[in-house]
């Protein structure tokens, strides 16, 4: 009997629009999250396709000795694709000169991702190839043509043999990132490598082995040979561990996306809720009528258990088409600007999106539901008597705990979930106040003549708690969209000024000092902006306290994966200066600028240095530590009297070292610089650089744009489900309030027939609703500082500030958005005659 | 068929507990018509709602049909209720969501009854709906709902019938049809009928009728009961 008359009971009350709400609830779960997370993957895999492309593989191997022949037997045993590459400094001797180069050997499968580009002249766009050098080819850098002044189709000589210049090497995937310490890049066979003989005892090689396949095979395969490492030989690279400033938007977006979808998850929970609220009130009356004519609770509880499976079903397989016609639209749409592939399809989303239907639907519909199998049969006779369920406990711990899970399941981050969960519970509490605040202080202004501002008082005074529970998922709901709109600000607006139209482009280093003032002025002549000019001498850094460095601290020069640390090896870049540079912010001690002999409290022949703090760190360098450099002959002291924080991810010069100018007066330093050169004036480059023959370019242009086409996907990607989560917001507001748009009918039918005019119960609705949102909105935005707070230090490392606009805005908009729903619900109403008013509600 | 031996009703409020019925005892017999009446708040819809075993008694003992309720549970008066009462209430208590055949069929169904839908067309006919019964009850008036509201309270056949306030919501054309069809059915089915009522008229048409005043019951004489009605 249990499921026939539930089958019924879901028929009719699907046919008349019954189930309207608490049916959207759940398919605008199921909806937002599949849409949501199966955006986010198939972007994610977009973004990781890219990055791998920054270590040429899904996952890299590097090595100080050669790899294992074993492990990459294992590896194609087990269907992955395997390359190798071999790179060291090496000479390269051609027309009477000699230049110190960056000597990669790659084999023939190389790069499994990404592409080597070449092009047609020196400092040309370069375009995809997909060959490697033959044995006796050699690839240069477009620097080496210029500074070894030879064409295409000349020889050169690295070690033992012989190569013929073939093309011009303008990029590889995983070239890395540096600006400074890289010398200019050769590209050979791995086969050719032998005859060369530059690798032998003493030279200081790194041996790279590339894997490509598919995520298990990767990590079996890791696992398998991670016991056999040596801790001080290889290092596994997998594209999660990018440090680039792609790498960190990369993984700041997946962390946005991740925020995203536990909002829209917490949204849900709030619809469903709501709407399971709803649902359980209406079934007041059956339930009564079910019990009075005989039936047993357990045959209520199949009913409607059979009820809430029909509609969570229903919900599920809705929310699933549309949440994928939804993702599949904004894909297309997207298509142009995000490169994200319609052709992968991923399960987990689909399987978070149903565990989120199903477990919404039955842990948020639970409580309502237990209240109703308690509804007293008397009720028929006693139209006010309500459940016996009393405690409201219960239903708050389950809801929570029912969120809290699926929120750590999704995520699997507790850190995220817990500071959700604690704003969330923070939020709750403040509004309980409020709200009881609220009612104290209406009961003060509800007095004296009855006007649309005192009946809306007066409801809100009397429906308290109920009021409370409103208040409470208004300002979720708000709060919510806050923060997915703040953080999409704060991360955006931080990408951008990352990288900034005008960002410089080129770099140019061993600038000599008779040539810094020509070069500005040649500069200014061409009309190409260019930063200021910082002088380097590379310095040997000996000792640190008197006690002698050993070589490990210097290995990371060789480390070519992780360029930003480049420097900090044995040789060193050391630039000096009294101004603090650009996005350096000093975190301990005091910047140097008011230093000199007089006043020093340092030793005899002693002067001040910043380190970067980062550095400072890895080596062991603490603050008043007396560092030695070895300059040519001579030895610099110098003591650390502060630690400044650097921003890597600008695109200009940055040193770990910055010392006191008269610690290097006696030095002649060369000069570093950047400039900005548009890419239609490419071609004055040759024209640009031709009096400064000594002067070494760097072209960062392709990886600049490489960046930032990343960053713009990104961006748009971000953008997307800002708009997917507004709506999703939307759509909850506009549940909630014709929720209580339906507790309210009952009064506004008798007020109605009482002659009530129109004017007057609109008017008051709108009042009350306004009161609603805007306190809903305020306490948004309070909530909104302290989680925004919490995520931006704790899981986005960002910079965190108080967002004072947020305090006027929220609660503005949550007036006018909640007011206008208000005020549309009950026109709507309204628009009925009294008795059919009076009938629909009585 | 339904004996009422020293039965109280005692609730507790904010402000203490009150005592809302005072003991009382009464017997109805098999096929008997009882009306109770009195004025609101005497306590009428209480008595009802203990003898049907909605609600229980605080002291003292109901038997209904051999039955002794107070010492059922909510799930065993449930069951006898289904086996054995029927309702007529105010607000008809309609299901809205169901149709007026499937709400005649409810009872049927909960009882376990063969062929519920055919038992519902058949008491739909008898009360003249047969042609409104794929209506939904917002779609009927006050009287055609009081009349599915009956259909369904005799669908099962039931000892004893409840009503409360049957005609209460209706205008004065609807009411004596609504009652016109209740004695009616009641007559044919042999049916122990209490109901509570304000109407004199109708409680007029009850062998007996009870008063309720102030959480005491009374019988009222025929003689007396003929001079309220008048």
């Amino acid at each position: 009997m249990g499921f026939s008359l539930a089958w019924r009971l879901f028929k009719h009350e699907a046919r008349r629009g019954e189930l309207s709400i608490i049916l959207s609830a759940i398919i605008l779960s199921v909806a937002a999250v599949l849409s949501l997370s199966l955006f986010s993957e198939r972007l994610q895999g977009a973004l990781n396709e890219r990055s791998a492309e920054f270590i040429a593989a899904d996952r890299q191997l590097s090595s100080r000795k050669p790899i294992e022949i074993e492990w990459l037997e294992q590896a194609k045993n087990q269907n992955l694709d395997v390359a190798e590459q071999v790179s060291t400094r090496s000479m390269v001797f051609a027309n009477e000169q000699l230049q110190l180069v960056d000597l990669r050997a790659v084999s023939q499968t190389y790069p499994l991702k990404g592409s080597i580009k070449l092009s047609a002249e020196p400092f040309a766009i370069g375009e995809s190839i997909v060959e490697v050098p033959s044995m006796h080819e050699a690839w240069l850098d477009s620097r080496l043509f210029q500074v070894l002044n030879i064409n295409i189709g000349d020889e050169i000589e690295i070690g033992d043999a012989v190569f013929t210049a073939t093309r011009v090497l303008s990029e590889i995937p995983d070239a890395g990132f540096s600006v400074f310490n890289t010398d200019p890049m050769v590209l050979i066979n791995l086969d050719a490598l032998a005859k060369t003989n530059v690798t032998g005892p003493g030279s200081r090689v790194n041996y790279k082995a590339y894997f490509v396949g598919t995520d298990d095979a990767l990590d079996t395969f890791y696992s398998n040979i991670k016991s056999e490492f040596q801790r001080e030989y290889h290092r596994w690279l997998s594209v999660d561990d990018d440090e680039s400033p792609i790498g960190e938007s990369v993984a700041r977006a997946e962390q946005f996306f991740l925020l995203a979808s536990l909002l829209a998850i917490v949204l849900a929970c709030v619809a469903i809720g709501v709407a399971a609220q709803r649902y359980a009130q209406r079934h007041f009356d059956p339930v009564a009528i079910m019990k009075t004519l005989g039936a047993s609770t357990s045959t209520i509880r199949k009913v409607y258990l059979y009820q809430i499976i029909f509609i969570a079903l229903l919900g599920i397989v809705l929310g699933t088409v549309i949440g994928f016609l939804v993702q599949q639209v904004v894909v297309s749409a997207l298509a142009g600007t995000v490169d994200v592939s319609l052709q992968v399809w991923y399960w987990r989303p689909l399987i978070i999106a149903i565990f989120t239907g199903s477990i919404c639907a039955l842990l948020f519909c639970l409580y309502p539901l237990l209240g109703l199998f308690a509804i007293p049969p008397l009720r028929v006779l006693r139209r006010d008597m309500a459940s016996t369920l009393k405690t409201r406990g219960g239903q708050y711990a389950t809801s929570g705990l029912a969120i809290f899970g699926l929120m750590y399941a999704y995520s699997q981050n507790f850190k995220v979930s817990a500071i959700m969960f604690i704003s969330g519970l923070i939020l709750v509490v403040l509004l309980l106040g409020a709200t009881y605040g609220l009612i104290a202080l209406g009961r003060v202004l509800g007095q004296g003549r009855m006007s649309a501002a005192q009946l809306a008082w007066a409801r809100i005074k009397r429906r308290a708690l109920d009021n409370s529970v409103q208040l409470i998922s208004f300002a979720l709901t708000l709060m919510l969209l806050l923060i997915v709109l703040v953080m999409r600000n704060d991360i955006v607006k931080q990408w951008q000024e990352q990288l900034p139209e005008g960002t410089a482009n080129y770099f140019m280093i061993n600038v000599t000092d008779a040539q810094k003032d020509d070069l500005a002025q040649h500069f200014a002549q061409n009309a190409v902006l260019s930063d200021d000019l910082y002088p380097v001498t590379r310095g040997r850094f000996a000792k640190i306290n008197d006690i002698v460095l050993r070589s490990e601290v210097t290995k990371e020069n060789e480390d070519s994966t992780n360029e930003r640390r480049a420097g900090m090896g044995r040789e060193a870049n050391l630039t000096w200066g009294t101004e603090l540079q650009q996005a350096n912010e000093i975190v301990a001690g005091e910047w140097h600028d008011a230093w000199s002999h007089e006043n020093s409290e340092l030793g005899e022949g002693i002067y001040p240095v910043s380190v970067e703090v980062e550095a400072a760190k890895r080596m062991g360098i603490a603050m008043g530590d007396v560092l030695s450099f070895n300059i040519g002959s001579e030895i610099v002291n110098v003591q650390v009297t502060s630690l400044r924080q650097v921003n890597w991810q600008t695109m200009q010069p940055n040193f770990f070292f910055v010392l006191h100018p008269d610690a290097m007066a006696r030095f002649t330093p060369t000069y570093i610089t950047s400039f900005f050169l548009p890419e239609e004036r490419k071609p004055e480059l040759a024209q640009l650089l031709r009096p400064f023959p000594n002067v070494t370019l760097f072209d960062v242009d392709a990886r600049i744009n490489q960046i930032r086409s990343i960053i713009d996907q990104v961006s748009a990607a971000v953008e997307f489900i800002l708009v997917l989560v507004l709506v999703a917001g939307a759509l909850v507001l506009i549940a909630q309030v014709q929720a209580s748009m339906d507790e309210r009918q009952r009064e506004l039918a008798i007020l109605r027939t009482l002659g009530a005019q129109g004017g007057l119960i609109r008017r008051s609705v709108i009042y009350e609703f306004l009161i609603i949102g805007s306190v809903a909105g305020f306490m948004a935005a309070l909530a909104n500082e302290v989680s925004l707070y919490l995520l931006q230090s704790q899981v986005f490392q960002m910079t965190t500030s108080i967002h004072f606009e947020y305090w006027i805005v929220a609660p503005l908009t949550g007036a006018i958005v909640v007011g206008l729903l208000g005020a549309v619900s009950c026109r709507a109403l309204l628009q009925l005659n009294t008795s059919t008013l009076l009938r629909k509600v009585l | 068929m339904i004996q009422v031996t020293n039965i109280t009703k005692i609730v507790t409020t904010g402000n203490g507990s009150l005592q809302i019925l005072q003991p009382i005892s009464f017997t109805v017999t098999e096929g008997q018509s009882v009306a109770i009446v009195g004025a609101s708040g005497s306590g009428k819809s209480t008595l009802l709602g203990l003898l049907a075993g909605l609600d229980t008694v605080t002291e003292g003992s109901i038997k209904l049909d051999g039955a002794s309720l107070e010492t059922m549970d909510e799930e065993a008066r449930a069951q006898i209720r289904g086996q054995k009462v029927g309702f007529i209430f105010q607000a008809f208590m309609l299901v809205p969501s169901l149709t007026a055949l499937e709400n005649v069929m409810l009872p049927a169904e909960i009882n376990g009854s063969n062929n519920p839908k055919a038992l519902a067309k058949d008491a739909l006919e008898k009360v003249g709906l047969a042609h409104r019964a794929s209506h939904y009850p917002n779609q009927l008036s006050g009287g055609e709902q009081q009349r599915v509201a009956i259909a369904r309270a005799f669908i099962t056949q039931p000892k004893i019938l409840f009503a409360d306030e049957p005609t209460g919501n209706l205008d004065a054309d609807n009411s004596l049809k609504v009652e016109q069809l209740l004695f009616d059915l009641n007559q044919q089915a042999g049916t122990t009928l209490v109901l509570v009522t304000h109407d004199n008229e109708l409680a007029q048409r009850c062998e007996r009728q009870l008063i309720m005043s102030a959480g005491q019951l009374s019988e009222i004489s025929a003689q007396a009961a003929t001079e309220r009605a008048s």
